[in-house]
């Protein structure tokens, strides 16, 4: 599913922010990515999620190099990848039910086959009741929901999540956990990357830890 | 459930469109003033080609009444014998004075002075006539006769003509480019503010035509709006100019009418529908720049 071999990626001139970076993603896996503030799980997350090439090393996606993948058919693979951003990066002007369907709307579907599923997915995050209420309108939580209904909603085959119950409760830190493990459950590859070890350490995923920018820890799934 | 707009619409108007709004307005008032000088250069050369006139100077000797009106009738019966002369005829007596009034005044001195004899004569339309020709044949009779068929005035005011329309079009082309670049700058200023838009989409998989589609017809919209407001402005103006000229105003003495026929306002929808395409082109070509800009 995702194949990075010794990638290593710098902004600009500035210092190497991940370093002979090696990894392999099953698909169907479930993978946390833990870290320092500044390991890198930000860099790794967005050349997973194909928005920076690496500036050395390979990676492979769905089977494909996208070193030599051409422009035109990586829109058609982004929209395979799910991404919570640790922003947000909720549209201020639609409503909880337009950014959640953006997706939807991007994949070229009409509003009368998703609206279902969408009110259902807002209602299972426990915004059922603010489905038109715009982001600005929302707490920081509500709005950190409606970004990861919209990163599954068209049920992706790969999710990448950039500290996904940073803003939550417990409570609903754990329901999204379990929105995440049901889509795994359905066949999506999720990775993680958050500081929780109470997260990581509630279930018995893989987990890798980048030090520094060096992938250095790998734990393998626990029975 | 309403299905919103991906790009947010704007509140109330920016100050480029309102830019947009005032080049407009001055696109549209140029683009008539163009119509405005082609009319009227038009008119002039109709009024003064079509018609001739022949100036019989005064016998020097003998009874001078007497004498010109005999070489008036011959050179009457020349132009009359002449095919393509539709109608000819002497001007008056008043209406000699009438034209040399201005310079020598209506004093009774002025009659005893012996003024040539003008004949008007009128060339039917569609018709040829060899000046050269009936010149001759007029000199033939009346050696004094002098034939004017007013080509140097209709050459001099031609070129007049020719030159207040092309100056117009000068002016109009300046304008149009003016205005095309600031629909241009406007749309990637706002592209510009809308970036973050850009990337995610792009990160979500949109293709790039989703993605332009999204802004070109936000921006096509705002011009649209901004542009048609300053051609309304403009079309106002010709109409207020045409209604008082219809009551007897004459905004500026000698030059032609400042109104626009109907069918003429109509030509001032071309300056919303060119900014509009402009903007709709211009949003394109950016959102593709943006997004070969990121990978």
């Amino acid at each position: 599913m995702v194949r990075f071999e010794n990638v290593g990626m710098r902004y600009g001139a500035g210092p190497e922010v991940l370093r002979d970076v090696t990894f392999v993603l099953e698909a169907g896996s479930f993978t946390f990515l833990t870290g320092l503030s500044g390991a890198g799980k930000t860099t790794l997350l967005r050349l997973m999620s194909i928005a920076e090439r690496p500036t050395r090393g390979l990676i492979t996606l769905f089977g494909r190099d996208l070193a030599t993948a051409k422009r035109s058919t990586l829109p058609a693979l982004r929209r395979r990848i799910g991404v919570v951003f640790q922003d947000f990066r909720l549209l201020d002007h639609l409503s909880a039910f337009d950014n959640v369907a953006l997706p939807l709307r991007i994949a070229g579907r009409k509003e009368g086959e998703y609206a279902r599923d969408v009110k259902e997915l807002l209602a299972w995050v426990g915004l059922g009741d603010r489905m038109n209420a715009v982001p600005p309108t929302l707490s920081g939580g509500e709005q950190q929901r409606v970004a990861i209904a919209r990163a599954v909603v068209a049920k992706p085959d790969l999710l990448v999540a950039d500290e996904p119950t940073g803003n939550v409760d417990p409570e609903i830190g754990a329901r999204l956990i379990r929105l995440f493990a049901e889509l795994n459950r359905l066949g999506t590859t999720v990775l993680i990357a958050t500081h929780d070890r109470n997260l990581v350490e509630s279930t018995r995923a893989r987990e890798m830890r980048l030090v520094d920018g060096r992938l250095v820890e790998l734990r393998t799934p626990r029975p | 459930m309403k299905k919103r707009r991906i790009m947010p619409a704007s509140k109330g108007a920016a100050p480029l469109d309102v830019v947009i709004a005032v080049m407009a307005f001055l696109a549209a008032l140029a683009l008539g003033a163009s119509l405005i000088a082609q009319r009227a250069a038009d008119s002039w050369s109709e009024g003064l080609s079509g018609k001739i006139t022949v100036q019989i100077m005064p016998p020097t000797s003998g009874p001078a009444r007497d004498g010109l009106d005999q070489e008036t009738e011959a050179a009457l019966a020349v132009l009359k014998a002449t095919p393509g002369i539709a109608h000819a005829a002497p001007l008056s007596q008043n209406e000699q004075l009438k034209l040399v009034q201005p310079w020598l005044g209506a004093e009774a001195l002025v009659a005893d002075l012996p003024l040539p004899q003008l004949i008007d004569a009128d060339i039917a339309p569609g018709s040829e006539i060899n000046i050269a020709d009936l010149t001759v044949r007029l000199k033939a009779v009346v050696p004094t006769a002098v034939l004017d068929d007013h080509s140097h005035w209709i050459g001099r005011l031609h070129d007049l003509a020719r030159t207040l329309v092309w100056s117009a079009y000068g002016i109009l082309f300046l304008i149009a480019v003016a205005t095309a670049s600031t629909v241009a700058f406007a749309t990637r200023a706002g592209l510009d503010a809308h970036n973050d838009m850009v990337s995610l989409l792009h990160q979500m998989g949109a293709q790039a035509g989703f993605i332009a589609r999204a802004f070109e017809g936000h921006y096509f919209r705002a011009t649209l709006l901004a542009a048609g407001t300053g051609a309304a402005f403009a079309a106002v103006f010709f109409l207020a100019a045409g209604g008082l000229e219809s009551v007897g105003y004459e905004p500026v003495p000698f030059l032609p009418p400042l109104s626009l026929k109907p069918i003429e306002l109509l030509w001032l929808l071309a300056v919303p529908a060119a900014a509009g395409l402009i903007a709709l082109i211009t949003a394109r070509l950016s959102v593709f720049a943006a997004l070969r800009a990121i990978h």
